[in-house]
């Protein structure tokens, strides 16, 4: 079967890894439009459908982009080769799961042993759903302050005049109560 | 320890009473928010107070996990707004596995497939067995040889290549059969096959030198093949001591060996392995050796790497490529036993030790040859 050639706009690896480490969100779309449809197709023809690829690839691009901020990311294959591996790897994973036969998968591309420790992968995806569930249940305003604060690092000040606190000290001890009941949802779940 | 740090603990300490306080602060801490007195202050209470140093860790554990959080919640959603830009249903119609009916329905039943394969293969093969039974049942050759026209052979060459011919000291008429046998005591006593000597009028066992004696048999052994004769021939002069020895434990299979004969009017050696433990049919008597041999071999012994009789050679399956049967040296033993023990003299015996041990095989065949013999039958 002819492999289908992806379209030009694939970033190189440098452009990607420094992107990456930079934040641009321009070198994430284009590694994300680069090396879809190459999953897609993977995908497509052993035994799942777009959902699957999509899945699937999100969950590779996830792998990557934490092993590049982790800081310990070493280029030593071509990322689409890399990326192709880590998704090839987690497809038959879920095969298996579903007890389907993984006996042959029709591959596309070249694979190489990459080593990502696909559990502690999925640890940190318990973990997030963890979090993201305590944030849920936490409600407003609680969860805009600490979103606020916590992650998109806005300035007391900032979460004041939002909020409309008459002084920063009550957005402060607002914010620590909050905290303290995120912590006790988190760890309760 | 400046007075100012001191002072700036104290103020901590005081304000850690409160348990929201000491919080605020490890938080401001973390963040990077504290001024560098108060930050140098905290490292310096966390080093004296373990408990403080443990809530700052948790705390700083739980701040990290919320900040990764952040982190994959954003990079979901700069993942989703890149997915929209592409166009799947177009792309997956582009890639989709596009497989002929034909390729389909082999990837589908590959297995069905292979099983019903398997079935038929297994069918055919054995439709094929019963027809012809594979295992090794075909005529079973026993490997004297039928001198005359051979003989008359030889005598054409003869007459051309005259010199090279040995002169026959015994009797001058051509023998009807030939095997090969070898001696078990220094006195005269040989061994050879059954077979060999059937039907014998008369035989005579002639050297490598080209020197022929009578002699006469003294046990027959049927069932073994096995024969022992007894050279009567008054030139006959005692040899010296045995140079091998009798070995009885089974050897292994592939276990090199090799055998001395007269397929024709010089000895000829043949080389080779042990094959399987069991002769023709599984007849557990007898080895199956892969050696070429010819008629003539008949009776001859069958050598380990160290100069151990293993066995006599004794025949060979006509229809399969080097399956040749030596019976086991336990049952020369036998027959041997069946001779009274005061007119053997002394004889081979079974032993561990082998004078002929440790030298190479040229050697070995140079101290043996002496102790094989032509064996002629006349009738």
């Amino acid at each position: 079967m002819v492999s289908n050639k992806l379209s030009d706009s694939v970033p190189t690896d440098r452009e990607v890894v420094l992107g990456i480490l930079n934040n641009s969100e321009d070198a994430l779309n284009r590694l994300y439009i680069g090396y879809f449809p190459m999953i897609l197709q993977f995908i497509l023809n052993n035994n799942g459908d777009e959902d699957d690829a999509k899945d699937v690839y999100q969950e590779s691009i996830i792998i990557l982009y934490n092993k590049i901020k982790s800081g310990n990311f070493e280029l030593s294959s071509k990322l689409k080769t890399f990326i192709y591996s880590v998704c090839r790897r987690i497809w038959l994973k879920r095969l298996s799961q579903q007890s389907k036969k993984t006996s042959n998968l029709a591959d596309f591309e070249d694979v190489v042993a990459v080593d990502v420790d696909i559990e502690q992968h999925e640890e940190k995806d318990l973990q997030f759903e963890k979090m993201g569930s305590a944030l849920l249940n936490l409600g407003e305003p609680c969860k805009t302050i600490i979103q606020d604060f916590y992650i998109n690092n806005l300035s007391m000040q900032d979460i004041c005049e939002k909020f409309g606190y008459t002084n920063t000290d009550n957005a402060k001890t607002q914010k620590y109560k909050c905290l303290q009941r995120l912590k006790k949802l988190f760890f309760q779940s | 320890m400046s007075a100012e740090i001191k002072k700036v603990i104290f103020s901590i300490l005081d304000k850690m009473k409160n348990d929201i306080e000491l919080d605020v602060i490890i938080d401001d801490y973390l963040q990077g928010r504290l001024s560098a007195a108060e930050a140098e202050a905290l490292e310096q209470l966390r080093i004296n107070d373990p408990l403080i140093d443990h809530k700052v860790v948790t705390q700083k554990a739980f701040l990290d996990s919320l900040k990764q959080y952040g982190d994959r919640l954003s990079l979901q959603q700069q993942m989703e707004r890149a997915h929209l830009q592409l166009d799947v249903a177009s792309l997956s119609e582009q890639l989709k596995p596009r497989t002929s009916y034909v390729v389909k329905l082999w990837r589908k039943n590959k297995s069905a497939f292979a099983v019903a394969a398997a079935f038929l293969l297994l069918t055919l093969s054995s439709i094929y067995s019963i027809q012809h039974s594979t295992f090794q049942n075909g005529t079973y050759e026993v490997m004297r040889r039928e001198i005359t026209n051979i003989k008359n052979n030889q005598n054409k060459l003869v007459r051309t290549i005259n010199s090279n011919s040995k002169e026959e000291l015994g009797p001058i008429k051509n023998a009807k059969f030939g095997g090969t046998g070898f001696a078990l005591t220094a006195n005269g006593y040989l061994c050879t096959n059954f077979h060999v000597i059937r039907d014998a009028d008369s035989v005579y066992v002639q050297n490598n030198k080209g020197e022929s004696f009578q002699a006469k048999v003294v046990y027959r052994d049927q069932q073994y093949d096995i024969a022992i004769l007894k050279i009567t021939d008054e030139a006959f002069t005692p040899l010296a001591n045995l140079p091998y020895k009798l070995k009885d434990n089974n050897l292994g299979m592939g276990e090199n060996v090799y055998t001395l004969g007269y397929p024709k009017d010089d000895a000829v050696l043949g080389e080779g392995y042990i094959s399987s433990k069991t002769g023709h049919a599984g007849d557990t008597t007898q080895y199956q050796v892969s050696i070429p041999i010819n008629p003539g071999n008949s009776g001859g012994p069958l050598l380990d790497n160290y100069g151990n009789i293993i066995g006599v050679i004794t025949a060979k399956e006509n229809q399969v490529d080097g399956a040749t049967f030596a019976i086991k040296s336990r049952y020369i033993m036998d027959a041997l036993n069946a001779i009274p023990q005061d007119s053997l003299g002394k004889k081979v015996v079974f032993a561990k030790k082998n004078p002929l041990q440790g030298l190479n095989r040229t050697k070995q065949i140079d101290k043996i040859e002496n102790y094989v013999y032509m064996i002629k039958v006349y009738n």
